[in-house]
């Protein structure tokens, strides 16, 4: 049992557990998420629209990085996005609540790693960073972790650094095929997937079952449920997606109307008047505190960090699909160190341990492999490896028109309250 | 000798004399300075900002008129009401309750008065966020006090909740700004003479009498002091609104803070900081008036 990833594999409730006990991690994630932005934690729209997807940015040769390893590498990622040692840190391999994948980094590279889960939300991050780099300065960041179309939108800008493929060579191996050639950036110059993950429903069984509701198989359930118990997405585009299934619309960029979007808002706008609010990632200290019964959640975060009786669901109408990206802003001190730590995470071995932990979609070919030793339970997930019905019903609705991206956010500004 | 130097006596006042003449001007130099560069400046910047159209990759131009003045009031007519109910309800709360603290602890402190006076501060050794979100745990669905209230009491149903509400916005907001109105208050109320309270007594006034002909005249600067101190900046907070309310409570600062640092609408979050600003200004200049101005100083 001297292996790392066999312990990890042991008891996946005592990771949990570990989560729950120290529940200041939750708190101390928010605080850091508040120290930049001011409080962070805000329901909110970016006023940019996305590009076009059909026009990607010139693709420019990726300048040769120096091959010096520099650090602490500066690494902002979403709350409960990476693997964390529960009863391997007993044991004494990894201290609780260190990260296997960090740690092994560390030790491979010789480096430290300033790793905080300082992502709520997209817009309110880029709202963090938005002034630097529209100064020509550095973010503070070396490596960040964006959804699709705000990878896209940055890249746009000219706000990412291109990515010098020969550090990265795991990276265009393992790449699995589907998320390849997306049209913002085929070539990968600027980006590589960090894990892919739907917007469904979840629920706290235990809350649900004390107050005699049933659980809810479909988003529309989430309207019988006392709106000061339940929380939305501030990410708009989940929010109204998951609407516009509810109602019957396909959320499909290409065919979604103004008039659709003006239903969305009038399905939900009687909610927030009995006290439905909405929130990034937080909704997990919401579970936690059991401040929230039921919510449109990511599909991973409640199975790594919730309580056991905290369950998602593939609502009946279907899901969000999107994927977050791996991205080096402008004017990062630690370039080669990022683009490092890009390859490590492409490591099949590597990305099946932090698959194992955080229960989000794998961008990694050859995890598979590598989980049937490690945890085969996990093929059996529908969370890592959804089932056809699941993805028969994937939706993705990250690539709006301009003026329906307007339309949404400024009415998202209003059922949001600014 | 004489004749030399008295010529150029008579041409002007002394070097120490210019000097001496020149320090007020001085001494101001350093503050004025940096008012100057940290809110003259940027402010005019800002207004500029709230009289244009465009964005960040554009660029402005100042051709809007007050355009962005009245989408502003238009749009956020809701976050304008909520500023205004909470900031007041806040300050009118904080001097309820501030006003017999501070009335305590100059008349009665004793030897206590600077561990009171202390113990008032002392939550500023807490940041402001903190703080706030150690109200979001207190007033928790299932935190120490509703926990208890709905499950070992039974009293209240068990969707209840405190935070997302108004009620721990409002709170929250109260709070925050309690010392502010505190300190103004015990700074006037120390200073008040014991004897004359003793000679109104004297003068056959009951205790109400003494306290609303003699207390409360008396302690008006601080009441003064202690309303602008918690009325201004509450008006302009957006972190309790943020932490303990929900999308119907947002207020000013929340639209202000979303407008420039999220969406990068800097035009109407501007004018949104003009509105905030004026509206503040016309607000204690009435206040100013009603209670007159001569008492204040004087």
């Amino acid at each position: 049992m001297n292996d790392p990833l066999a312990r990890l594999s042991e008891a996946p409730l005592s990771r949990r557990r570990f989560l729950q006990a120290s529940g200041l991690v939750g708190v101390s994630a928010f605080l850091a998420a508040c120290v930049g932005g001011a409080a962070s934690e805000t329901p909110s729209t970016t006023g940019t629209p996305a590009p076009s997807p059909t026009a990607p940015p010139t693709p420019t040769p990726a300048p040769a990085t120096p091959k010096a390893v520099t650090g602490p590498l500066h690494f902002a990622n979403w709350t409960a996005y990476i693997d964390l040692a529960g009863k391997a840190g007993e044991a004494g391999e990894y201290a609780p609540g260190s990260s296997p994948t960090l740690e092994g980094f560390k030790k491979k590279y010789s480096v430290d790693v300033d790793y905080q889960e300082k992502i709520d939300a997209n817009p309110s991050f880029i709202a963090t960073i938005q002034p630097a780099l529209n100064n020509g300065l550095s973010t503070g960041w070396d490596l960040i972790v964006l959804t699709d179309s705000f990878a896209a939108q940055l890249i746009g800008k000219g706000w990412i650094e291109a990515i010098d493929h020969a550090n990265t060579p795991n990276c265009v191996q393992n790449l699995r095929q589907p998320l390849r050639g997306v049209s913002w950036d085929p070539d990968n110059n600027y980006h590589y997937p960090w894990q892919s993950g739907m917007t469904g429903v979840g629920y706290s069984a235990k809350a649900l079952t004390d107050a005699k509701i049933a659980a809810p198989t479909k988003v529309a359930d989430l309207w019988s449920i006392p709106s000061n118990k339940v929380t939305f997405l501030e990410e708009a585009r989940d929010t109204f997606g998951l609407t516009l299934l509810k109602l019957g619309i396909d959320p499909n960029p290409d065919t979604v109307t103004e008039a659709d979007l003006q239903q969305v808002y009038d399905a939900i706008e009687p909610l927030v008047g009995q006290g439905l609010r909405f929130t990034g990632n937080s909704y997990l200290q919401d579970f936690g505190q059991k401040k929230v019964w039921a919510a449109m959640v990511w599909s991973g975060d409640l199975a790594s960090s919730g309580e056991p009786d905290d369950k998602f669901v593939f609502p009946e109408e279907g899901t969000m699909i999107w994927t977050d990206n791996m991205l080096i802003p402008k004017g990062a001190q630690n370039k080669y160190t990022a683009e490092l730590m890009m390859d490590y995470v492409y490591d099949p071995a590597i990305a099946a341990q932090i698959a194992d932990y955080v229960y989000y979609v794998s961008p990694v070919e050859g995890a598979a492999e590598v989980m049937k030793t490690l945890d085969p339970t996990l093929l059996q997930n529908p969370l890592v490896f959804p089932p056809q019905d699941v993805i028969a019903k994937q939706k993705n609705f990250q690539f709006l028109k301009p003026e329906i991206e307007a339309k949404m956010n400024d009415l998202f500004g209003q059922l949001s309250g600014a | 000798m004489a004749a030399t130097t008295l010529p150029a006596r008579a041409s002007g006042p002394s070097l120490m004399a210019r000097i001496s003449r020149a320090t007020p001007y001085l001494l101001l130099l350093p503050g004025v300075a940096y008012l100057v560069v940290f809110y003259a400046v940027p402010s005019f910047q800002m207004f500029l900002y709230s009289i244009s159209t465009g964005n960040v990759d554009s660029g402005y131009q100042a051709n809007a008129g007050l355009a962005n003045y009245a989408t502003a009031l238009q749009l956020y007519t809701r976050q304008i009401w909520n500023s205004i109910l909470y900031g007041g309800l806040a300050t009118i709360l904080t001097l309820l309750i501030g006003f017999p603290v501070a009335y305590t602890v100059a008349f009665r402190g004793g030897r206590y008065k600077n561990l009171i006076l202390f113990l008032v501060i002392a939550p500023f050794f807490t940041s402001f966020l903190i703080r706030t979100i150690s109200w979001k745990i207190l007033l928790g669905d299932e935190g120490p006090l509703l926990g208890t209230l709905k499950h070992t009491l039974g009293i209240l149903p068990a969707d209840f909740s405190l935070t997302g509400t108004p009620i721990a916005q409002l709170f929250g907001i109260t709070y925050n700004f309690l010392p502010f109105m505190i300190l103004p208050l015990y700074v006037a109320l120390e200073k008040i003479d014991p004897r004359l309270l003793e000679a109104a007594g004297d003068l056959y006034a009951n205790r109400v009498a003494s306290f609303r002909r003699i207390t409360v005249p008396l302690a008006l600067p601080g009441i003064f002091a202690g309303t602008l101190l918690t009325f201004i900046p509450a008006m302009g907070d957006y972190v309790n609104a943020e932490l303990l309310g929900n999308p119907t409570t947002q207020m000013l600062g929340n639209v202000i803070q979303r407008k420039l640092l999220v969406q990068n609408d800097f035009p109407v979050g501007a004018a949104l900081s003009f509105i905030l600003m004026g509206g503040i200004l016309v607000a204690v200049f009435v206040y100013a008036r009603l209670l007159g101005t001569e008492q204040l100083t004087g």
